[in-house]
């Protein structure tokens, strides 16, 4: 029921627009000192991934065998890995790559999957279908989809990309298609049909631009687990290929020295974990002020 | 009743037949050729175009997935590339251990799990519901490989407490301690969603007018909560289970990859990996397959749990 409650709750709020005032929405959440302190972490987290090459310590694919699997130090912050490499240059060059993976995901499905949803609520006969097709999506398991896609590809960052799309899909065609069903049913949507708005003045300027905030709210709360996903695909091998730094990749490397050097392994793993936290944080900071309802 | 089940069958049909197809597109896309896999990279083109013939590679593609759902419904998903052992053979030993596995990790995750989300929903606002929810959102937030790592470094290697690698029998017959681990790992991850909602659900029941009567009645607290608030917020927590389904099954691929458990999700891993498509295509068909029918049980659970549901 999960999703179903959370569409209900996303799409009762959608239509009450008072909530789109930006001001408020951003000094409610400063308000929340948990959401606060999650929202400077990313944003630390994503600066130092964007000016990576800049203020990274050392060059994250020069190896020295001389300094291989070396414990943090003051010299190398995170230590070293196997080949030497220095570990916290590796993490932000990884972290860069790693919140590429997810925000490719979650716009480009977010894209595909608003634009189902909105179809679906508009063209009812065809949205049977499209919503049925949806369903079918969700038998598959993002894990799956991302073997499937190695399979089919060849182990690579865009396998990860097209199985963190397809996961992303389903679910926000749902959401979409349930704030879209709602706009449907307001009376300026009958109002354009009446003075012969064409179809697509009324889908895009009509229905788009009313569901879109909701659709961008879930997509936040997603943003963590689709990290999360790719990031295990990572581990699993199906995603970025040595040498390049990928976080699970990182981690699945620093696996095989687990019990000389535990550092090379744990570092990259609680990146993910400090990063998908905070996005969760955040994420469900913005779902208590926008569905009060849920706020416990 | 019985007429919901069946609708709700028939509703799962074309979603299996997109599963099938999915699975016999893989078989179709791959880059390299079956056949010359199969033939080896110096055979004659006279023994690539027989073994095109015999695995029917020459017909058209809706004749070819036709033929193919037929070979799937006689259980027929043929051979595997690399052992050429018949793949429905290789999958049938693996099924067995990830369904210990995801059975195991479920047994410690609901209790675990419902337990700390009505202690989070009684209390609170305390200082134990904010605990909690701190450690279900960071359980949230976790890579399953994270957990595992720990693990297997701390419980297996340092304190050498249990084996973490591989699965010495069914847990009748010995099993038991290589289980714990790779289950406890697939299971702490569940724990955080299961407790954060019960509480949510619970926290609404218990301000439901039918629990203020038991109250008003005289009900001990515990009776009240365990026999009125809980089972009525079990509903969606039962939706939820069976929407991790899909979650589990993906961290079983990991958990057992991680601890060489030698089930469905190693299989699938370890084909992809060698380019064995037969192999590949049959383990993701099963994984897909287990993950709608949990979700047709869920929707048949939910009918039994609501009475409300079948009005509708």
């Amino acid at each position: 029921m999960s999703v179903e409650a959370l569409e209900h709750g996303l799409v009762g709020r959608a239509n009450e627009s008072g909530w789109l005032a930006r001001g408020g929405l951003l000094r409610r959440l400063a308000r929340d000192r948990v959401a606060a302190l999650a929202a400077s972490a990313l944003t630390a987290i994503v600066l130092a991934a964007v000016f990576a090459p800049w203020i990274a310590p050392y060059d994250p694919y020069f190896t020295d065998l001389t300094k291989s699997m070396q414990a943090p130090s003051g010299e190398h912050w995170f230590g070293t890995d196997n080949t030497g490499r220095d570990i916290l240059s590796r993490i932000l060059f990884g972290t860069r790559n790693t919140l590429v993976l997810g925000l490719v995901g979650v716009i480009v499905g977010g894209a595909i999957g608003g634009a189902l949803g909105i179809f679906a609520a508009y063209y009812r006969r065809l949205g049977g279908w499209i919503m049925r097709l949806v369903d079918i999506m969700l038998a598959f398991p993002a894990i799956l989809i991302g073997l499937a896609m190695a399979a089919i590809f060849g182990a690579g960052l865009s396998a990860v990309i097209i199985a963190l799309v397809i996961a992303t899909v389903p679910d926000v065609a749902r959401v979409a298609r349930g704030a879209a069903v709602g706009v449907m049913g307001q009376e300026f949507m009958e109002a354009g049909r009446a003075v012969g708005v064409s179809d697509s003045a009324l889908i895009w300027r009509y229905l788009t631009l009313n569901c879109i905030s909701t659709i961008f709210v879930f997509l936040t709360l997603r943003f963590g687990q689709i990290i999360l996903i790719g990031s295990v695909l990572g581990f699993l091998g199906m995603g970025a290929q040595p040498p390049t730094a990928e976080l699970g990749m990182m981690a699945a490397q620093g696996r095989d020295f687990l019990f000389m050097a535990p550092h090379i392994a744990t570092i990259p793993s609680c990146a993910i974990f400090v990063i998908v936290l905070c996005a969760n944080l955040l994420g469900d900071a913005f779902r208590d002020v926008l569905d009060p309802r849920l706020q416990t | 009743m019985a007429r919901q089940i069946v609708h709700r069958l028939l509703i799962s049909i074309p979603a299996l037949v997109g599963v099938l197809f999915l699975c016999f597109c893989l078989l179709q896309v791959v880059p390299a050729d079956p056949a010359m896999v199969i033939a080896g990279p110096d055979a004659k083109p006279e023994t690539i175009a027989a073994i095109r013939q015999e695995l029917g590679l020459d017909r058209s593609i809706p004749v070819q997935f036709f033929e193919y759902i037929m070979r799937v419904m006689r259980g027929d998903l043929g051979r595997s590339i690399i052992s050429n052992k018949k793949v429905i053979e290789e999958l049938a030993l693996t099924i067995g251990p990830t369904v210990e596995l995801m059975v195991g990790a479920m047994l410690m995750a609901v209790p675990i799990g419902i337990g700390l989300g009505t202690l989070a929903a009684v209390n609170r606002g305390s200082l134990t519901d904010r605990f909690i929810m701190a450690i279900s959102v960071a359980g949230v937030s976790m890579p399953v490989f994270f957990i595992g790592l720990i693990l297997i470094q701390y419980v297996g290697f340092r304190w050498a407490l249990l084996p973490f690698t591989g699965r010495t029998g069914p847990v009748w017959d010995g099993g038991l301690p290589s289980l714990i681990l790779p289950a406890l790992t697939l299971g702490l991850v569940l724990i955080g969603p299961i407790a954060r909602l019960t509480r949510t659900a619970v926290l609404e029941v218990l301000g439901a007018d039918f629990v203020r009567t038991a109250r008003a009645k005289g009900l001990r607290e515990t009776v009240v909560i365990v026999h009125h608030a809980l089972r009525n917020a079990m509903i969606p927590v039962v939706t939820l289970i069976g929407l991790q389904a899909a979650f589990l099954l993906g961290g079983a691929v990991v958990t057992e990859t991680m601890f060489s458990w030698p089930g469905v999700g190693r299989l699938a891993v370890g084909a992809i990996v060698s380019s064995d498509f037969p192999t590949a295509q049959g383990a993701i068909m099963i994984l897909a397959i287990a993950f709608l029918t949990i979700n047709l049980l869920v929707d048949v659970l939910y009918v039994y749990l609501d009475p409300r549901v079948q009005s509708t």
